[in-house]
């Protein structure tokens, strides 16, 4: 049954598509529950993540010297300090300091720091396409019937899930979590809790990029080849993720993120190849039409 | 115990509060009265840290309290249940009680057991979120919330507003049992009356200046506050 096949291939290509979207989107998503405001560089960080990712294992040969997952273990772990590290430096330079004035000023301001990232990135590794290199995972495809399962495919997959599932638990278990989720409810009453919020706001600066800098790395491993503006246009599809999810709301960022995924799986599938990125901004454009507060908008209305 | 001195707030130019001072000993009741848009709920975020005072200071158990940020506020024992409560609704009873001992190190189950002494209703509701309470029940967990941190000193915007009589009634019947466990309290209300009939000592604000301190029982028989706040009988 080939039509079932196809079904199956395309299901699989959009959920591990969409669990890359989902982790990106995370990073919108914690960092304007928390500031109300949209990280606009955040799609650069994601794109730092690839170009770190392949400086360490194309460019030092990590993968070579060191066997695939172990490289692949340490670049991850390199990547995401690197990538938190410029979070956190962006917040200091391009936001801090803006705190108290127009929030128009800090999307300016965010704007800037997307420009000056993108250009840093394109200065520095150049403006062609930087190939991961195919032997860098083992070029393994189970075949189940006649439909064909990348190994890499399913390692990015469960790599991004096991990523969210313990960002799930972190933000819903722990004290810190806890705090993250009073501040992006009601900064003022998370202080009167004794919230230091400015220690929140440091910390969604630190995890967003952290997640979107994994996704940039597993990108890179997943489809072997990125460019110095992946950023853009994998950040707008992670922005519209949280938009479908409901900016602000951790598991609609997943949820978004995955269902953003399949649709544009199934819709380059049965529909045509060429429309599948004026698929993705129709959604955006309907929901935002539509449901503005996204689907997950919070069951809970504040009674006074 | 805390002492504000030559308050002065404002906010982007308006004045809020012009020279205010005030004090409250350590196991007080003390009620700040006023019209809507005296300055009772600035002056508690100012205690607060929430609203940086423009000078003036606060001081409290010998410390100033005016640079602090409201995190360390918190830490240092002052707590507030603030005006429209402000409760993180679509978190549960429970863990906006958890938020409310935030700052604690180590086991707060004691304290938690006392607020749902205090309050039942929580605990029949503490796995219910937050937002989905009656009104009682929310200013009732805004309390309790406060409460969380042990604090020395609890700071309460209008807690009776909004509620039915009987519900008034009973939570400061609650507020009285809070006071008398120790917790020294500032009321901040409108409903002059009830609140004096509890409080020690009280206050009374005007567009942002003191006008008025004594003995609860003497504010309650002084024309002015008769005319102003308590209307006739």
């Amino acid at each position: 049954m080939p039509d079932f096949e196809f079904f199956l291939q395309q299901l699989s290509n959009g959920l591990t598509r969409g669990s890359i979207y989902a982790l990106i989107a995370l990073g919108y998503t914690m960092v304007y529950g928390v500031m109300k405001l949209i990280n606009f560089a955040h799609g650069e960080l994601f794109a730092l993540g690839a170009y770190l990712g392949y400086t360490l294992l194309v460019v030092f040969g990590l993968g070579g010297s060191l066997g695939p997952p172990l490289a692949i273990g340490l670049s991850i772990i390199m990547v995401v300090g690197l990538v938190s590290l410029a979070g956190y430096l962006l917040e200091r330079v391009a936001y801090r300091p803006l705190r108290s004035s127009d929030r128009l000023a800090a999307v300016v301001s965010a704007l800037g720091a997307s420009i000056f990232l993108q250009n840093a990135i394109m200065l520095q590794w150049g403006a062609q396409y930087r190939a991961f290199g195919a032997d860098l995972l083992p070029n393994v495809v189970f075949h189940i019937g006649g439909f064909n399962l990348p190994l890499v495919r399913v390692l990015v997959f469960v790599a991004a899930v096991a990523v969210m599932a313990a960002l799930h638990v972190f933000v819903h278990r722990t004290r810190l979590g806890l705090a993250i989720r009073a501040a992006a409810i009601d900064q003022g009453a998370a202080k009167l809790m004794g919230v230091d919020v400015q220690k929140v706001i440091i910390l969604v600066f630190i995890i967003g990029p952290a997640l979107g800098g994994l996704a940039g790395l597993l990108v890179g491993v997943y489809y072997g080849q990125i460019n110095f503006n992946m950023g853009q246009l994998y950040g707008l599809k992670a922005f519209t993720a949280a938009i479908v999810g409901g900016i602000g709301n951790i598991t609609g960022a997943m949820v978004g993120g995955l269902l953003l995924g399949l649709l544009e799986a199934l819709g380059e599938g049965y529909i045509s190849v060429i429309w599948k990125d004026a698929i993705t901004f129709l959604v955006l454009i309907l929901i935002l039409v539509f449901r503005p507060t996204g689907l997950l908008k919070e069951r809970v209305a504040e009674k006074l | 115990m805390l002492e504000l001195v030559d308050l002065n707030v404002s906010y982007g130019g308006v004045e809020a509060l012009r020279n205010l001072s005030l004090k409250v000993e350590e196991g007080e009741l003390v009620a700040i009265l006023g019209a809507n848009g005296a300055g009772k709920s600035t002056t508690l975020m100012t205690i607060s840290g929430l609203v940086k005072p423009k000078s003036g200071q606060i001081t409290f158990k010998g410390e100033r309290l005016d640079s602090l940020k409201s995190h360390e506020v918190v830490q240092r024992g002052i707590t507030q249940a603030p005006e429209g409560r402000r409760l993180f609704g679509p978190m549960t009873v429970e863990e906006n009680l958890r938020l409310g001992a935030f700052t604690r190190e180590g086991d707060s189950s004691e304290t938690l057991a006392w607020v749902y002494d205090l309050f039942p209703r929580l605990k029949e509701r503490r796995s219910q979120m937050a937002g989905t309470l009656s009104g009682g029940e929310q200013q009732m967990l805004a309390i309790g919330r406060a409460l969380m941190a042990a604090p020395n000193l609890l700071l309460l915007d209008e807690p009776s507003l909004g509620l039915a009589p009987l519900l008034v009634k009973s939570i400061f019947r609650t507020i009285r049992d809070i006071n008398k466990s120790g917790v020294t309290v500032i009321l901040v209300e409108q409903n002059a009356r009830a609140a004096l009939k509890l409080a020690d000592r009280g206050y009374v604000l005007d567009v942002g200046r003191m006008v008025l301190e004594d003995k609860a029982v003497n504010l309650l028989h002084n024309p002015l506050v008769i005319d102003a706040y308590l209307g006739s009988r």
